[in-house]
């Protein structure tokens, strides 16, 4: 393509904390709607907000993680605008000075090299709450709010418009989740919402210092779903510009069924927020001295405990950094050690099956019903020759997906291995009986028909024997 | 007991000693309260049943040997302050069924004392204004001259006697007009001496709760129960280690009052000789009088309005129809907006709200509101230097007599009659408003003003000099 891509990332994440920004509702998810309300996020007449230190230190936490300018001083902001799932009417926000500026991170470009994405902004915020909308009825349906979720902290971090590809922009999220998950912020579930993404895009002609017209994009609910949109714009807008016209500055919306960007406002209303300084809070005070000793007692990041994973539990340099590209994931992986001991068997099935399956459902490793307790049982089942490890694949699919205990599974599906000899023989001999030929060549010196016949013991079976006792007593037979 | 001529000590004493009961007390409070409202429109709501309670509670607890300070004692609270048993009615139509989940702090302490709340009273469309006269319910009238305002509820409530104390906002004077024009006491507080947890604010950067009352003397009694930190409001954080109060004694060389030379040109005619003679009053008692220079007052009261404006504009946003208020039928979201607030804020309220959307606009941000904060800045230090070789600093609180109820007369004018007020608000400092004389059979106050946290000096030099409205 003969364009420069330019992209910059507005992410929002869901601070980890034990209340809500300004007052002391729980922040922690629940169905039933407008559970967790007070007064102050509910916007009650002179109910006034108090911030959560927690909330602070959490975002301080993200600030110095993502290499931040941390503001000795500043404050919030009221961000006014009416929306009915705004009780106040106004979002409490910090637009004058954001508690960190010019922070990076650094990601691979696409030629596989270090780059630095630079971090414009790290600022505190309120969520909103939520409108459900109902449909039908002749006057259109209703709306309703929950207000669960107004209150809740979060940080809004905005990067440079340093990226130049959708892989770029996915990688500096899976960066970005990484840092925030493994420095305690967030546990950054983009399918649940806890961290949200938008994007602006432009293309120029390479080597021109101003930037295109940009259009934004929202409602991305993946990483998958922000390359994919950002790629399906970055092509729309070459085709507009290929053409000789203009870009037009427009949000457009990915929708995922059809696949692709839609309109959603024609132009980018200006919107005029009216920000100023909230009289009712007190400005944010931090001494050089916190601010470094948030920076200190950072925990270890991706990197740091993938070169652990290596030096202590001798793991190849790839089973490290996949297993640690996930703090859930590596937190998984350790959990297993705990009670049982051999890491490189463990990180096969936590990497290969375990991670597979998580994919499939769109789960992060916590969340999955497959608990490394489980993990385990499956792996000393393997590894007391009770199931194969064919068959364990079966057992943690079924076990994955029904919640049920791998042994459990095992019994009720009958897949404990046979390692009874005069059972297994049996079949052996009816097998050597029905596959004359392939016994002949094996005494033939054709080593490769064993093979043969093993597959078809473990398939007369259904892959329940023991396959090293259908070795032994294969060969026995045949040579007696 | 006649209350108006009792003080908040003696008649504590007296439901202590058992010579009245506080239920007794009550109940004679109510029974006037009802009477004098019909004629003044001094409450909003009466709490009656709820007050007798209240009432039999304190003297349950006197019976049990305990000695609440506050015993029995009346008091009127704000309707821009939540008390959660009555309304909440905030000067707007639309709430006057609003019970509130909260109670304001100081009702609470207060309470807590033993004080019984025996009604809210009236106030400007929500709460802005120093007059009562954009009331939804009609203005308050004076007690001394109907036909003219009262300036505040609560002042007319402590004034007429039926109460002893008022719990009032100020932000840009009402409270401290209020208790001028009906010749009472009237303490605005020290930035974060009183928390405002429970006060629904137009102006959150100069609201402040304070105390009405017949004397300095009554204030006295109650400004440590209400005083402190409260961890509902960020503000009292500065009481958080303890309060370290300017004390000294009233009547002493040691006690050097300013006198705003330039100031008493803005007066009325009539009122300027008010302040002369309360200037030679203070020397004869033995202050040292120090002319000073208070030159940004104008400037003061136009920073006020700015800031008062833009906060009404975003503190009443929520006052929408989805949360508060009636949820209008509409095709739009915007028009349900529309209809749901024009039914909630009144004239003056709108008005507000949009001059302070106005303000905060991207173009006028820098133009005023920017331009605001920094006369607020530079009036703050205009006091501050007043007080470097001051102690305190004399007043008065409005420029006119209270105004009549009849006639219009321009919204301007009304905010001008905040010039002495606001610029006091903007230094967050404290300040007394005692009565200084008459006029036209009408009272005439003056504000004593100090550095902060000054105001058990204001309040001893108060009781000490001032005629009371006795």
């Amino acid at each position: 393509m003969k364009y420069e891509v330019v992209i910059g990332l507005e992410v929002h994440v869901e601070m980890l904390t034990g209340s809500k920004l300004f007052c002391s509702c729980p922040n922690r998810f629940v169905a039933e709607p407008n559970v967790n309300t007070c007064p102050v996020c509910l916007g009650f007449p002179g109910a006034l907000p108090q911030l959560n230190r927690e909330a602070l230190q959490q975002a301080l936490r993200a600030a110095v993680a993502l290499n931040c300018k941390v503001a000795l001083y500043s404050y919030f902001d009221r961000k006014n605008y009416f929306y009915p799932d705004m009780p106040k009417g106004y979002q409490i926000s910090q637009h004058y000075i954001p508690l960190g500026s010019n922070g990076f991170l650094d990601i691979e470009d696409e030629k596989g090299e270090l780059k630095q994405v630079g971090i414009g902004r790290v600022h505190i915020e309120e969520d909103a709450g939520k409108l459900l909308h109902e449909a039908g009825g002749a006057s259109g349906g209703s709306s309703m709010v929950d207000y669960n979720r107004a209150g809740v902290p979060l940080i809004e971090i905005v990067s440079e418009p340093d990226l130049r590809s959708s892989g770029e922009a996915r990688r500096y999220l899976e960066k970005l989740k990484s840092i925030m998950q493994y420095a305690g912020v967030s546990d950054c579930k983009m399918e649940e919402g806890s961290l949200r993404c938008d994007a602006n895009v432009s293309l120029r002609i390479p080597g021109d210092q101003s930037f295109g017209i940009k259009t934004e994009l929202k409602n991305m609910n993946s990483f998958r779903a922000v390359e994919k949109s950002l790629d399906h714009d970055i092509k729309r807008q070459a085709r507009i510009l290929d053409s000789g016209e203009k870009v037009v500055t427009q949000t457009l919306r990915w929708d995922e069924d059809r696949q692709e960007t839609i309109v959603m406002r024609g132009k980018l209303e200006a919107g005029d927020y009216r920000c100023f300084a909230d009289p009712e809070l007190a400005p944010i005070e931090l001494t050089a001295e916190e601010v470094e000793l948030a920076r200190q007692n950072l925990p270890e990041m991706a990197a740091e405990r993938a070169r652990r994973f290596v030096e202590q539990y001798g793991l190849p340099e790839y089973d490290a950094g996949v297993l640690t590209a996930s703090r859930c994931l590596a937190d998984y992986f350790e959990s297993c050690l705990e009670h049982f001991n051999k890491p490189k068997e463990v990180s096969n099935w936590v990497m290969g099956e375990f991670s597979a399956h998580l994919n499939n459902a769109g789960l992060e490793a916590d969340q999955a019903s497959f608990t490394p307790e489980d993990m385990v049982e499956l792996l000393k089942m393997i590894d007391e020759q009770v199931i194969s490890g064919k068959i364990a694949k079966e057992v943690l699919e079924k076990a994955f997906v029904s919640g049920k205990k791998p042994r459990l599974v095992v019994e009720e599906e009958g897949l404990l291995q046979i390692s009874d000899q005069s059972e297994l023989e049996a079949i052996i001999d009816r097998v050597i009986s029905e596959n004359p030929d392939t016994v002949e060549s094996y005494r033939g010196g054709k080593g490769k028909a064993l093979g043969h016949l093993v597959g078809q013991v473990m398939k007369a079976t259904r892959g329940k024997a023991n396959p090293q006792l259908v070795n032994e007593l294969l060969v026995k037979k045949i040579n007696s | 007991m006649e209350l108006r001529k009792t003080t908040v000590r003696q008649a504590a004493d007296a439901v202590w000693k058992g010579e009245i009961t506080a239920h007794q007390l009550i109940e004679k409070t109510l029974k006037n309260c009802s009477v004098l409202n019909e004629g003044l429109n001094i409450f909003t709501y009466l709490a009656g049943i709820d007050a007798v309670e209240q009432a039999k509670a304190v003297d349950q607890k006197i019976k049990n040997g305990e000695k609440p300070p506050l015993a029995g004692i009346p008091v009127a609270v704000k309707d821009d302050l939540c008390y959660g048993v009555l309304p909440t009615g905030l000067g707007s139509p639309a709430f006057s069924e609003f019970i509130s989940p909260v109670t304001a702090a100081a009702v609470e302490r207060l309470m807590e004392a033993g004080a019984v709340v025996i009604g809210k009273t009236n106030l400007d469309d929500m709460g802005q204004g120093s007059t009562t006269l954009s009331s939804p319910n009609g203005p308050t009238v004076n007690p001394w001259l109907a036909g003219r305002t009262a300036g505040s509820a609560g002042a007319a409530a402590v004034a007429t006697g039926v109460c002893m104390l008022a719990v009032e906002s100020d932000s840009g004077g009402a409270l401290r007009q209020g208790a001028s024009h009906c010749g009472v006491a009237g303490l605005r507080p020290t930035t974060g001496r009183v928390s405002r947890h429970g006060l629904n604010a137009h102006c959150s950067s100069f609201a402040r709760v304070g105390i009405t009352a017949f004397s300095g003397e009554d204030i006295s009694e109650v400004l440590d129960l209400i005083s402190g930190f409260d961890e509902r409001d960020a503000a009292t954080a500065v009481c958080r280690e303890g309060i370290s109060e300017i004390i000294k004694a009233p009547g002493s060389k040691d006690i050097t009052i300013g006198y705003p030379v330039t100031a008493f040109d803005y007066l009325e005619p009539e009122l300027r000789e008010i302040f002369e003679q309360a200037r030679e009053r203070f020397a004869e008692g033995g202050y040292r009088i120090e002319e000073v220079d208070l030159g940004l007052l104008r400037e003061g009261l136009l920073a006020y309005y700015v800031i008062a404006m833009a906060e009404a504009f975003s503190n009443h946003a929520r006052f929408d129809g989805i949360r508060f208020g009636k949820t209008a039928e509409a095709d739009s979201l915007e028009e349900m907006y529309e209809q749901s607030r024009a039914e909630i804020l009144g004239r003056e309220a709108r008005r507000r709200s949009i001059f302070g959307a106005f303000l905060l606009s991207k173009d006028n941000y820098g133009r005023y509101y920017r331009q605001a904060l920094k006369i607020w800045e530079m009036v703050r230090q205009e006091f501050e230097t007043v007080f470097e070789r001051c102690d305190l600093l004399m007043l008065p609180a409005a420029r006119s007599l209270p105004r009549s109820l009849e006639g219009e007369s321009g919204f301007l004018e009304g905010w001008s009659e905040d010039l002495y007020c606001a610029p006091v608000s903007l230094s967050g400092m404290p300040a007394l408003t005692i009565p200084a004389g008459q006029v036209d059979q009408l009272p005439v106050g003056m504000q004593l003003v100090g550095p902060p946290f000054s105001e058990k000096m204001l309040l001893a030099v108060g009781s000490a000099s001032g005629s009371t409205g006795k």
